[in-house]
């Protein structure tokens, strides 16, 4: 069971008899924190004056990583139930319990018989339960979108900023190729096929980019919470709709310029006009 | 003609493209703005929503913050008098958090209590009818929330019940109080319903038989120069309490939302780098398309420093223009994200992420342009380079 509360934990160096003690398995981060090892032995107690209660480290373990968790700093030992409740001095009471239901039978119609049975305690499907916990990311994951969609305006804005600056740049090199007698169609379709490679390259140093950033920001945050969660995925939908933006914004944009840019007398795009 | 009239000419002149480069550097300059605003809006919330009664210190159970676990201090009334004989202190109060039921006409409504001393308490303001006073144990003041889920208001009695035990459903204590007041508990999320009663009152609802027992002590300082001596000296007369300061409790908070923090800088920075970029590049063709103008302007007599002053002048319109329209869009993007960050489970209804303040947007402001002088150098360098003859012979063929 995990102590919910703040255990304090005093190492003893001194050896006491097995037969006084119980048994605690110790998170791995707490058991580096207090440099514990199996076999230690600790006092342990639900508040400072009480810290009467011997217990060995029988396990070192790894929590399953939670996302839940990672920010609070919490450190959690597991003991068994009895030792526990005798510690607290609350025996016969837990914080809640889990019911596992035999095939077949809906989990919501036995959370309403439960809810019915008696009052004092409120009984929850485990669905229920993830979608109760998991607000916190939902909000976090809209969030996210939101700066996503100002990362994509901004990256828009941009785009289409260099693309119009990049045609605008090859004025006299369009007026040349008209003075020798290539027609605006061709100048037009070359320029949107730069346009549309240009897209394409940028779109392919932004993945590795991006794969480069995911790695160092799964890394640092890894190392930052001591999780082994993963915080940046770069999957294929955000690969391909990436890719996609950026060819359907830089061909608009190339070709909007290079619109422009073939409109225009040759003598203007030369400078004389 | 001043350089900054020039830059303004000169970016009239190509206004597609200048307008696309004010979008860009508008949004680049909201996102920074608002990343601004995240990072240093947190703490300065959550200081001022502890601050929001003048209490400036907590003491909790070992290990814990307040309200964090369910742990409670004991002993309650000896550490008041301690804490009320210290000269140093002007003010200190316990409160008791527990989970109670009020009964209404055919169900139980889950409600969250805090026993108060009301002669100390940092915890509401009220809004609607009366404080409680120290002796009055059958008053009771509620929240909007609870007033609607209790039916309840001004004058009105209610049932609460505490300690209820499932195996035999009956409750271990109910009280008849009468409502003696609304108030707006500082600390409550949005929709919370909450009651308060005298710390006495709550004790008796709260626990069975154990009494003296609080959630918290919170004390007002005097001096608000002394409050860090204030807590080292109680965290060496109380060694068994968690003694923290509105400075500690900020610092535990900031650790809890690092992730936040750590985001804002990034985007931040990025929003930077983008705005970098984007004035630029178009500084850099700018010059590039207008290398026979600076030629001609050099060969007349024009001094190398006027050219560069005004790559910098049109590189500072630009930035002065974009970032007015960017931190519009900044304040505006602001609430947006405000609403719904603050809308994480659990957190007070007065908290805000997004907090603008002059000094933030006046240092958004001092990056923005030192970033667009920035961005000016190279192609400063690169007009101020342009080969008088060279460039003039290349322009008449």
């Amino acid at each position: 069971m995990r102590l919910g509360l703040t255990l304090l934990c005093l190492l003893l160096m001194a050896q006491v008899a097995a037969a006084q003690v119980t048994g605690i398995a110790v998170e791995r981060s707490l058991a580096g924190q207090l440099r514990l090892h199996v076999g230690d032995t600790v006092r342990l107690g639900a508040a400072p004056d009480s810290m009467g209660r011997l217990a060995v480290v029988s396990a070192i373990y790894e929590p399953r990583p939670d996302p839940a968790e990672i920010a609070k700093g919490e450190r959690h030992i597991r003991m068994h139930l009895p030792d526990l409740a005798a510690m607290l001095g609350s025996a016969d009471r837990v914080d809640r319990f889990g019911v596992g239901l035999e095939p077949g039978v809906p989990p919501d119609s036995a959370v309403a018989m439960l809810n019915r049975a008696a009052f004092g305690y409120r009984a929850y499907s485990s669905r229920a339960i993830a979608s109760e916990s998991s607000q916190t990311f939902v909000v976090v994951s809209r969030f996210h979108r939101a700066i996503a969609v100002i990362t994509i305006v901004a990256s828009a804005v941009f785009l289409l900023c260099i693309m119009l600056l990049k045609v605008e740049e090859r004025r006299t090199d369009a007026a040349v190729m008209r003075f020798v007698g290539v027609s605006g169609r061709t100048i037009f379709a070359a320029l949107l096929l730069e346009a549309a490679l240009i897209a394409t390259v940028g779109s392919a140093v932004g993945i590795v980019l991006a794969w480069i950033a995911g790695m160092v920001t799964n890394a640092y945050y890894q190392r930052f919470f001591d999780t082994a969660l993963i915080f940046s995925r770069i999957t294929p939908e955000i690969v391909l709709f990436g890719v996609a933006l950026s060819l359907v914004l830089g061909v608009l944009a190339g070709g909007a310029a290079a619109w422009r840019l073939v409109r225009t007398r040759p003598m203007v795009l030369w400078g004389r006009g | 003609m001043s350089a900054l009239a020039w830059g303004v000419k000169s970016l009239a002149r190509r206004p597609l493209r200048t307008a696309l480069s004010l979008a860009g550097i508008a949004v680049a300059a909201a996102m920074l703005l608002d990343m601004v605003m995240l990072s240093g809006g947190i703490d300065q919330s959550f200081a001022q929503l502890l601050l929001s009664r003048g209490y400036q210190i907590r003491l909790s159970p070992k290990g814990t913050l307040p309200f964090d676990t369910e742990a409670s201090l004991s002993g309650t009334s000896a550490i008041l008098a301690t804490l009320r004989h210290d000269p140093a202190i002007e003010a200190a109060g316990a409160v008791l958090g527990a989970s109670l039921y009020g009964r209404t006409r055919d169900s139980l409504i889950t409600v969250f209590g805090y026993g108060i001393q009301p002669e100390a308490q940092a915890l509401y303001q009220v809004t609607a009818g009366k404080d409680l006073v120290p002796e009055d144990t059958v008053g009771i003041l509620l929240s909007d929330p609870a007033a609607r889920v209790l039916g309840a208001g001004v004058g009105d009695s209610i049932s609460l019940l505490g300690r209820l035990d499932p195996q035999v459903a009956v409750a271990g204590v109910g009280r008849r109080l009468v409502v003696r007041g609304m108030v707006h508990f500082v600390y409550d999320y949005r929709g919370q319903p909450s009651v308060a009663t005298v710390l006495a009152a709550m004790q008796r609802l709260a626990h069975d038989g154990i009494q003296d027992r609080a959630s918290l002590v919170v004390v007002k300082v005097r001096d608000n120069q002394a409050v860090e001596r204030v807590a080292a000296g109680l965290r060496q007369r109380f060694p068994r309490l968690e003694v923290n300061s509105v400075a500690d409790l900020v610092g535990h908070f900031r650790e809890r939302l690092v992730y936040f923090r750590q985001l804002s800088y990034i985007l931040g920075s990025m929003s930077l780098v983008v705005t970098v970029l984007l004035i630029a590049t178009l500084l850099t063709i700018t010059v590039n398309e207008r290398l026979g103008e600076i030629a001609t302007l050099r060969a007349i007599g024009v001094s190398r420093a006027t050219i560069v002053r005004q790559v910098f002048a049109e590189g500072t319109a630009l930035i002065l223009l974009g970032a007015t329209l960017g931190i519009l869009l900044g304040l505006v993007t602001a609430r947006y994200l405000d609403a719904i960050l603050t809308s994480f489970p659990g957190l007070p209804a007065t908290f805000s992420f997004f907090v603008p303040r002059a000094d933030t947007l006046s240092r958004a402001g001092l990056v923005l342009v030192l970033t667009g002088a920035v961005a000016g150098l190279y192609p400063a360098w690169l007009a101020a380079r342009a080969p008088i003859a060279a460039t003039l012979r290349a322009e008449a063929t």
